[in-house]
């Protein structure tokens, strides 16, 4: 059920952040998930604040550094689409390609993407879990064949977004104004494993707001892609993912960046892989070396240990689609 | 006639609703407004097994806007007796409880309260304000938790039915029956090869698109008017009144179109609480329920625990069979596990059979029919062991399978002797059919092949066939249109009178407008409702016959009717010629059909599916599929395809995806379209078809019914195809990635197993 709540539509970035910086408000951007998330329940608003009027935090551009910003309200569609992010940055393109729906693509933001709620079927329905300020995480003794292998503690939900990898492995750093003032982070630390906080998934205190998404030039070199495995060929999340940048030269991989989707309550950065290829020939050896080294540490649930072949084999295939 | 004087009948015209459907104009039933309509909404039961203490409406009484709330307790109390609702029939007393629960709620999901209101949302709203006090109780969630001593007993006044004979014994078996031919164990010694197996299948849903929605007035005069999308008005009209404790006169149902019911929108959920809102408020009540009120509140197809036991001797015959069918009824007794038991070996002749059935209560919604329903729980049983044993014996599967078909005079165990059927032909087109000869190469693929039968209804039908002036025709039927019926009983109304199809205007009457039809469901519309036109059109022409016997002074035996022409005495007047004289030869020519058949020819479907198994991600991509099924006689090809690749689409997604997963308090925790995975049309290869043709020998132009069956063989032959890709086959359905990846992964760690090396096993 949707309760009452009061609706503004914000005329400035500050505005936007005087109008959300009360308890019990909420930003509003594309409204794909947060309307989802009050009809069902999820949580409650009474006051929505919608930040879709904001053309500063519009659109797609090179910076005169030679790499990329990418606005909040920039749509999955816009970026699957846009022709120098498609070159450049192909693991991001195809990230956003890779979500969701078309009409979902067309009307969600990538600053929505990343901010989006977690999917867990507990988290959604109608269950006090930890997350919702309970005291127990009801995938541990329950259905969690789609739950996380790594970064469990207190809630072992799968971080939903595809393009949250996408951006880790391109060393994205995330822009953020609130009450006082911005700030520049890199994406890594944007996101907040449950050890630290199980009720929120990102560091944005209430009244901030994410404006803007930046990436550095690609490096000479640089290839990447994203990979996802979902059950059915559309309009689902990723059982797993792997977004994957290198940059080789002269046939060694000079800096490589694993990050995993459908792993952790985070998008999940492998340094155990990346340290496996570094230095290496991109070969079958290295291959199988980092991709095993991928899911070294993995610590599956009751159900879901089929996780640990599936990265296995996904990160494997990745490597080698970048090696061919 | 023979088949090349058909003139219609074989041909492909355009649906006439076609317009209507594609510009969107065709009235659905969430469609439906009238003058000062409120909204209703009904609460459901946030447990899946509670007694309720008390319920307390009247803050949702009180809130503005609300104009009426209502509970089981305004519920007419009447005798108890069973009631026909299309496929079965069930005691008043659990259909009442269903419509709202009395003192326990059954599942999650439960409707336990309803408020009518301004709006939906204000509905909603004061229907959060109902305050009801639950005792939880434990709950039994699968046929193996509801059989154990000890499970939660569901309905304390159920006592177990056994082969016929109430035993007096309480529990959650609401019937055990056994169906026996020959002497199995004996035929199990003269076997050379013995292959026992278990299956389980997950609770899976029709999946139609539109949900149930319906308004109802229930007038000044004391007349109950509903407009609802069901798969027939007779049949809401019969449940309706009987819940309301009305005559059937005080109830009229108009139905609107449908969007998608495969056997789903039968059962009533909300007509008799929106009649009750509506007596209380004095003012009509729409209610449309929310994709989660359709998958928690209305009837999902059984669960199963299965097994299957079939011996054979080394030269291919099959010597004995033995079933296991354990279905999961829901709330209320009426697993489709009794259609499960006539089908499950029904492709077969085998001499010795037996097959035990169990209908078991659990705490999931109750289930209703889904296209064959419990046939394909069974195939899927039944089909892998055939392939197991066809296997063993290096046999070529459908060789093994011709060399066991059932034809007719075959006997099977639940008692009756098949006539003309063409399970036969069915299996020698799958033989011939280029693809199952096409070679199939490549790693992790594999080829698979099933056959799966259902036995079709007849069941009774009305239609009238109104005359114009012009030479055309008024056609009304009482079955509601699923998927071009109109158009297919039209086409035999047409072939009948010499017309073209467009010449019939075809339009679905309601219960005050048309004779007692039955539902569109049991694959019965083409075949029964297509016979009374062409009753309706003899009629017609009898009584034309008359008119032009008038006009020539001769009598009307004399006169001779072909292909739209009236001959007699070298004098001869075409349909159209004649339609212009009524008014002078005794006015308007209204036929009249009215046929309740019992003999329908039941199909048999096959299906040869081609996968490949990703071993790394466990996902099965269907690369090609091929559809072959017995339609007696095609009367639209088109739409048999349709309904071909239809029943297939579905088929494979209850294989490789579609899936209730459940809490262990028994919340459904996958209630949208998102988590609820069918496929989509990225996950499907095109479907291919082929139409045998098998004539019925009773039915005017020999059709059999092709909506059901068609859907049994599939989740059978991809789990063959999933075997022959990776060596490993899969007892469970869905075989989504998880599954297969585990499957894959228990080989890898058997000695001897593949290449998929593993190290970091949990
Ligand atoms: C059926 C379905 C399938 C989906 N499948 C996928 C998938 O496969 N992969 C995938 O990655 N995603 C998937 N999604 C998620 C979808 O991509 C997101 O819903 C979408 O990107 C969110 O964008 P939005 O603009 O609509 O966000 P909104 O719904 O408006 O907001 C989402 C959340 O982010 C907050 N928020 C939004 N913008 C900002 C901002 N600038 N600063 C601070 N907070 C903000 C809101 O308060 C809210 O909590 C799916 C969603 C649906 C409904």
């Amino acid at each position: 059920m949707l309760s009452q709540f009061a609706y503004r539509k914000a005329g400035s970035v500050q505005e936007a952040i005087e109008l959300s910086s009360r308890p019990g408000a909420r930003i509003l951007a594309g409204g794909s998930d947060l309307l989802g998330c009050l009809r069902d329940g999820v949580f409650s608003a009474d006051r929505i604040v919608s930040i879709s009027g904001l053309k500063e935090l519009k659109g797609v551009a090179a910076t005169a550094g030679g790499g990329m910003r990418i606005g909040a309200l920039a749509t999955l569609a816009e970026i699957a689409g846009h022709p120098r992010l498609r070159q450049a940055y192909p693991a991001l393109a195809q990230a956003a390609a890779a979500a969701a729906s078309p009409q979902l693509r067309n009307q969600g933001t990538i600053g929505g993407n990343l901010c989006q709620r977690p999917r867990c079927w507990y988290f959604r329905g109608d269950f006090p879990c930890a997350r919702k300020g309970g005291d127990t995480c009801y995938a541990i003794a329950g259905e969690n064949q789609l739950h996380c292998i790594f970064g469990g503690e207190g809630c072992y939900m799968v971080h939903p977004s595809d393009t949250a990898p996408a951006l880790l492995a391109l060393d994205a750093k995330v822009r953020i104004q609130g009450r006082k003032g911005a700030r520049t982070i890199p994406l890594a630390s944007f996101f907040v494993l449950p050890s630290v906080d199980p009720r929120r998934e990102n560091a944005l205190a209430p009244g901030e707001l994410l404006t803007e998404i930046l990436l550095d030039p690609p490096e000479p070199g640089a290839r990447g892609l994203y990979r996802k495995v979902r059950e059915r060929g559309a309009f689902d999340f990723a059982l797993v993912g792997a977004a994957i940048v290198l940059a080789i030269s002269e046939g060694t991989v000079k800096k490589a960046r694993v990050a995993l989707s459908g792993v952790a309550p985070v998008p999940w950065r492998s340094e155990e892989a990346e340290a496996a290829l570094a230095g290496k020939k991109l070969d079958q050896q290295a291959i199988a070396a980092a991709a095993a080294a991928a899911v070294k540490d993995a610590e599956p649930l009751s159900g879901n240990g089929y996780k640990i072949p599936l990265v296995r084999g996904m990160v494997e295939d990745a490597l080698s689609a970048l090696a061919g | 006639m023979s088949e090349s004087t058909y003139a219609v009948v074989g041909t492909r015209p355009p649906r006439h609703d076609a317009t209507d459907k594609v510009t969107g104009r065709a009235h659905y039933g969430a469609d439906f407004q009238l003058t000062g309509m409120l909204h209703g909404f009904i609460l459901r039961s946030p447990h899946a097994h509670a007694a309720i203490r008390r319920i307390d409406v009247s803050k949702a009484e009180a809130f503005p806007g609300v104009k009426a709330v209502v509970t089981s307790a305004d519920l007419p109390e009447s005798p108890e007796q069973m009631v026909d609702i299309g496929e079965g029939a069930m005691p008043l007393s659990y259909i009442r409880g269903n419509m709202l629960a009395r003192s326990k709620v059954l599942y999650k999901g439960h409707a336990v309260a309803a408020v009518a209101a301004v709006s939906p949302h204000v509905a909603e709203e004061a229907a959060s304000l109902i305050e009801v006090d639950y005792d939880v109780l434990p709950c039994a969630l699968t046929v193996e938790d509801a059989m154990r001593d000890g499970a939660p007993v569901i309905l304390p006044d159920l006592r177990t039915k056994e082969f016929g004979e109430q035993t007096g014994r309480p529990g959650n078996v609401a019937e055990h029956f056994r169906h026996v031919l020959g002497d199995a164990e004996n035929g199990f010694t003269e076997a050379d090869l013995v292959v026992e197996r278990e299956f389980r299948t997950a609770t899976v849903h029709q999946g139609y698109i539109e949900p149930h929605a319906t308004t109802v007035l229930w007038n000044e005069d004391g007349h109950v008017l509903v407009w609802c999308s069901s798969q027939g008005a007779f049949t809401v009209r019969k449940a309706t009144a009987a819940v309301l404790d009305l005559p059937v006169l005080r109830v009229s149902v108009t139905p609107l179109e449908i969007g998608g019911g495969f056997g789903g929108k039968i059962r009533i959920y909300l007509e008799p609480v929106a009649a009750l809102l509506s007596k209380k408020s004095g003012r009509p009540v729409k209610i449309v329920m929310s994709r989660q009120d359709v998958f928690e509140g209305t009837g999902p197809t059984p669960g199963s625990h299965m097994r299957i036991k079939m011996g054979a001797r080394k030269d291919g015959r099959i010597t004995a069979a033995q079933a296991y069918l354990a279905y999961e009824a829901g709330a209320y007794p009426g697993a489709m596990v009794a259609p499960g038991a006539m089908c499950v070996f029904a492709a077969y002749d085998i001499p010795n059979v037996v097959i035990d059935g169990y209908d078991v209560v659990v705490n999931k919604p109750s289930t209703a029919a889904y296209r064959a329903p419990g046939a394909t729980q069974a195939a899927f049983a039944t089909e892998s062991v055939v392939d197991e044993i066809a296997e063993n014996l290096g046999l070529d599967p459908v060789e093994f399978r011709l060399m066991n078909a059932a034809k007719e005079g075959t006997r099977r165990a639940d008692g009756p002797k098949f006539r003309r059927i063409g399970c036969v032909e069915v299996l020698e087109a799958m033989r011939n059919h280029p693809h199952y000869r096409a070679p199939l190469e490549g790693p992790n693929r594999g080829r698979g092949v099933a056959v799966g039968f259902w036995f079709n209804v007849g069941l009774a039908s009305s239609c009238t066939i109104s005359v114009n002036s012009d030479g055309t025709v008024n056609l009304l039927d009482g079955s509601v249109d699923l998927s071009g019926t109109r158009t297919s009983v039209s086409m035999q109304a047409a072939e009948t009178l010499g017309l073209r199809a467009e010449d019939v205007r075809p339009s679905v009457g309601d219960t005050d407008s048309i004779g007692f039809t039955e539902v569109t469901g049991g694959s019965r519309t083409t075949y029964a409702t297509g016979w009374a036109a062409v009753e309706a059109a003899r009629d017609v022409i009898g009584q034309m016959k008359e008119r032009a016997a008038l006009l020539w002074e001769t009598d009307a035996a004399s006169v001779e009717f072909d292909r739209g022409v009236f001959r007699a005495g070298g004098r001869s007047i075409t349909f159209q010629e004649l339609a212009a004289q009524l008014d002078e030869t005794g006015g308007p020519v209204v036929g009249r059909g009215a046929v309740n058949p019992s003999g329908a020819g039941g199909s048999f479907s096959g299906a040869i599916a081609d996968v490949e198994v990703d071993p790394e991600t466990g996902k099965v991509s269907v690369l090609r599929f091929t559809a072959v099924q017995d339609a007696g006689r095609a009367i639209h090809p088109s739409y048999v395809e349709g309904q071909m690749q239809g029943g297939s689409v579905q088929g494979i997604g209850w294989a490789l995806n579609e899936e209730y997963f459940m809490s262990a308090e028994g919340a459904m925790l996958n209630s949208s379209w998102l988590d609820y995975r069918m496929p989509t049309s990225l996950d499907l290869p095109m479907i291919d078809t082929v139409i045998v043709e098998v004539p019925d020998p009773e039915h005017p132009f020999g059709v059999r019914g092709v909506g059901e069956a068609n859907i049994v063989p599939p989740p059978a032959a991809v789990s063959n195809a999933v075997y022959r890709a990776t060596g490993v086959r899969l007892y469970r359905l869905p075989m989504n990635p998880v599954a297969v990846m585990e499957a894959l992964w228990q080989k890898e760690s058997e000695p001897g197993g593949g290449s998929l090396h593993s190290d970091a096993a949990a």
